[in-house]
């Protein structure tokens, strides 16, 4: 088996293409690869394929390698600089590691008039500065696209930027806290040193006096809006970990500060401490947060800009999308997407309207026919009259659904706010307690208030913070391994409240393009390799989806030139081989043809039952073979939904195709409840309902139809090859197309769910366990300080245990 | 006595300079991509 030297896809002998390099003959799947890899070579940056690492391998897509893009979509962007300086900001799509990133900015830089150009690791975004005088935009864009990737405008929505700054502002208020407590550590160190080794008074004084100035930044600037919370959070008594963790650090310095004026021991080092480890904790809590934006509006990006306005008696004229309104007249080409929705008046085609149904088993179209604005026009061109402006058609609402179901869903309550939430009446009612008792035993009031004060101060568990944001950083880091996507922090503790899963079927528990699923020769002396020559020889000249499957099936089998080819929409395709006429299609278009359908070897009735479609083959007047054709369930489904149903009691299928096709993918994978024929708003109905009844739902899908219910569950899970619209509205996205990823994302969040409660068990049980010594009145700081390190020490190694979990 | 105070007045001045210079490199957006020194550590020019 050849492979393509540039993107590694296998090739069959009759299609490779050769070309000469360093004098060798270099193997190449189409003349896309072959150009990409003369301008990597010719730059001298062959190191590329010697340091990238592709996880899958694309080709970098064909056709549309070289669709020429708009530049007026980007020319907003640019800035000018000074002179004849411009600056601008591009993401660059396709990069798949490392080696890309390289190769762009390489490529780039070598290009003459590039001042400079940086592209960003993580968010693949490009910042290029240039020389108008001796570049243009679109020679930089065309540069960008001349070597396999696709150039987007970038434009930060302000969500973003918001969420950009608040980083930065976490980061200096965690930087802050660090620097100042690890001056605080030399000068505490030498305190206890002191408190046990009768240090002289004035050097105490100096040294309590030097932590008092060191920590008051740090409870004051970096504890900010810890304190901000709990003063709003104290209004509606609403206890959370901001609460609990002011209400520790500020009674720790005020205590300290009292102590210091009647030299007592100090306590400044536990106060910073506390807002110094949460920071921590929130610092890893934001830098997990996924890169992926919920940036819904790219749903529109569907939808073309541009539509071909019919006029009488004129040309066509180029208008954009959003002045059409209802009743345009308006023509679209085999190929293009059409513009909104409209009534079919002349011509006929076939859609795919797998962006509704997830079907992309075509739709035969003619006059009268309503087309889907979004879906893809496929074999005819069409003139039709518009029916709703873009801003009604039913992809816009499909985008509606969806911002309505983000603004339902809640954000839920972690397991460590819970904790907190009863934690802190319990740790102020022994404060208390503790003072009572102190004042009835020894009538000392100054007295008795300190030590209730210092249960206060010895019970407020610091690595609390740390808990939570620690196992999950290491839980999304190995689910990240195993091709698991996570999208934010909280999500897997969601997971492991899930009771109920509902699956989409196209794309998702199956293949999602029709196969050849069987060949059932009429005439004997066909075989099939024949019989998949002629088919393919015919279909060859189709875009249909059949016709792709056929193609595929016959690769490496030398195909027939066959004349006068007719594609008939609908129905199937005709030509002439030898002077004979070969057709290929449905009964009907045999029928239309002359072909005798009796005494057929089969009963069909039985394979049309099981949700196939039958394919004829004829030659001259007689039928040669018929080719089933179905979409096949993918093998690693049955397994999967084998080891879900261990541990989830509901498994629900929704789909938008049929039936009958349906009924037997859900008999296959021994699943009762299933639904066909499903709207997307249908669909996210279903969830809403059972999710009312106290249900929580993981919804798995992959196409734009599934993108309001996905937002809808309580969990959404996206598959691989899923649209970008689905990928977007999920909360996980699959990197690999194996639903036994399911099963194993489960067993992680359980895990992951049992460390988070030891963490909280562990972070708190030392500090509780000191507190009969505060409430004596023994309290020492060291003791204070031996409980924060142990906890710290129990969460981190704990939380690590995660890495072991599972295959 | 005068030593210890010299001593902390020395790493008062340390300590700032180099937190200055932590808020310098956060501000230039040096932590924004944290992948990508990783990588162009490693290429040759």
């Amino acid at each position: 088996m050849i492979r393509c030297e540039h993107c590694q896809l296998p090739v069959f002998e009759n299609e490779v293409i050769y070309a000469e390099f360093a004098d060798k003959r270099v193997p190449f799947c189409c003349h896309g690869c072959k150009g990409v890899y003369e301008i990597i070579n010719t730059e001298g940056l062959t190191s590329f394929y010697e340091q990238r690492q592709w996880d899958d391998n694309t080709k970098p897509k064909g056709k549309e390698l070289f669709k020429p893009v708009q530049i007026n979509h980007f020319e907003e962007f640019v800035k000018d600089g000074d002179g004849n300086v411009k600056t601008i900001n591009i993401y660059i799509d396709n990069i798949r590691c490392a080696a890309c990133v390289w190769l762009n900015e390489k490529i780039l830089l070598k290009t003459k008039g590039i001042i400079s150009a940086r592209v960003n690791y993580a968010s693949h975004n490009a910042f290029i500065v240039w020389d108008s005088n001796v570049i243009t935009l679109k020679e930089i864009i065309d540069k960008i696209v001349s070597i396999g990737y696709q150039p987007k405008p970038y434009q930060e929505s302000e969500a973003f930027k918001i969420q950009k700054k608040e980083e930065r502002d976490l980061l200096i208020r965690f930087g802050t806290a660090v620097f100042l407590s690890s001056q605080l550590m030399v000068y505490t160190i030498a305190l206890y040193a002191g408190y046990f080794q009768d240090i002289d008074v004035d050097t105490k004084i100096v040294l309590e006096i030097i932590a008092l100035i060191l920590t008051t930044p740090v409870i004051f600037y970096s504890g900010l809006p810890f304190i901000k919370n709990t003063i709003n959070g104290l209004r509606h008594l609403h206890f959370n970990m901001d609460t609990l963790i002011t209400v520790g650090s500020l009674s720790a310095y005020f205590f300290s500060i009292y102590q210091l004026s009647t030299g007592g021991k100090v306590y400044f080092d536990t106060s910073a401490m506390i807002v110094t480890l949460i920071l921590l904790g929130r610092y890893i809590e934001a830098t997990a947060k996924s890169k992926a934006t919920e940036d819904i509006n790219r749903l529109y990006e569907l939808l073309p800009t541009e539509a071909r306005l019919v006029t009488a008696g004129q040309d066509d004229t180029i208008i954009p999308v959003k002045s059409l309104s209802r009743g345009h007249r308006i023509r679209v080409l085999p190929g293009e997407r059409i513009p909104t929705d409209a009534i079919v008046v002349i011509g006929e085609t076939e859609t795919d309207e797998s962006m509704i149904t997830g079907e992309s088993k075509p739709i035969y179209k003619t006059c009268g026919s309503l087309i889907i604005g979004g879906s893809i026009n496929l074999n005819g061109s069409i003139v039709a009259d518009v029916l709703n402006s873009f801003d009604k058609t039913m992809l816009s609402d499909i985008i509606r659904f969806v911002k309505e179901a983000q603004s339902r869903k809640p954000n839920i309550q972690n397991l460590a706010d819970k904790v907190v939430g009863f934690l802190v009446p319990i740790i102020l009612t022994l404060a208390t307690l503790t003072g009572i008792l102190q004042l009835l035993y020894s009538k000392d009031f100054t007295y008795s208030l300190m030590t209730a004060i210092s249960v206060v101060v010895i019970a407020c568990p610091c690595s609390l913070g740390l808990a939570t944001p620690l196992a999950i950083l290491i839980a999304t880091t190995k689910a990240t391994q195993k091709g698991l996507l996570i999208k934010g922090g909280n999500i897997i503790e969601k997971v492991r409240a899930i009771d109920s899963i509902v699956f989409d079927k196209t794309g998702t528990l199956t293949k999602g393009s029709p196969m050849i699923k069987d060949i059932i020769l009429v005439d004997q002396t066909f075989n099939r390799q024949s019989v998949l020559q002629l088919s393919a020889s015919l279909e060859r000249h189709s875009e249909h989806c059949i016709a792709k499957a056929i193609c595929e099936s016959s690769r490496g089998i030398d195909l027939l030139e066959i004349l006068s080819v007719e594609i008939k929409p609908g129905r199937g395709i005709r030509g002439l081989l030898n002077d004979e006429i070969i057709a290929i299609g449905n009964r009907q278009f045999m029928l239309e043809n002359g072909i005798k359908l009796d005494n057929l070897p089969i009963h069909n009735s039985q394979f049309e039952k099981e949700g196939n479609s039958l394919i004829f083959l004829s030659k001259g007047a007689s039928l040669i073979a018929i080719l089933v054709i179905s979409d096949i369930l993918k093998e690693e489904s049955v397994e999967a939904i084998k080891e879900l149903k261990k541990s989830i009691g509901h498994i629900h299928i929704l789909s938008g195709d049929n039936t009958v096709t349906t009924n037997v993918i859900a008999s296959k994978l021994g699943i009762s409840s299933f639904l066909a024929e499903m709207m997307p708003q249908q669909k996210q109905e279903f969830i809403r309902n059972i999710q009312s009844n106290n249900h929580k739902v993981m919804m798995i899908g992959d196409g734009i139809n599934d993108a309001p219910s996905l937002k809808e569950a309580y969990v959404g899970v996206s598959m691989a090859k899923g649209t970008t619209v689905a990928m977007e509205s999920a909360d996980i996205v699959l990197t690999r197309d194996d639903l036994r990823l399911i099963p194993m994302l489960l067993s992680l969040s359980y895990k992951t769910y049992r460390i988070i409660r030891q963490n909280i068990f562990m972070s708190f049980i030392y500090n509780i366990l000191a507190v009969p010594i505060a409430m004596i009145g023994l309290l020492h700081p060291i003791i204070a300080a031996t409980a924060m390190a142990i906890s710290s020490i129990c969460v981190v190694t704990n939380s690590l245990r995660i890495r072991k979990c599972g295959r | 006595m005068w030593t210890i105070v010299f001593l902390i007045i020395l790493t008062i001045v340390i300590g700032l300079g180099a937190y200055f210079l932590f808020l310098w490199s956060v501000k230039s957006g040096q932590y924004d991509d944290v992948e990508g020194p990783k990588y162009r550590m490693m290429d040759d020019d």
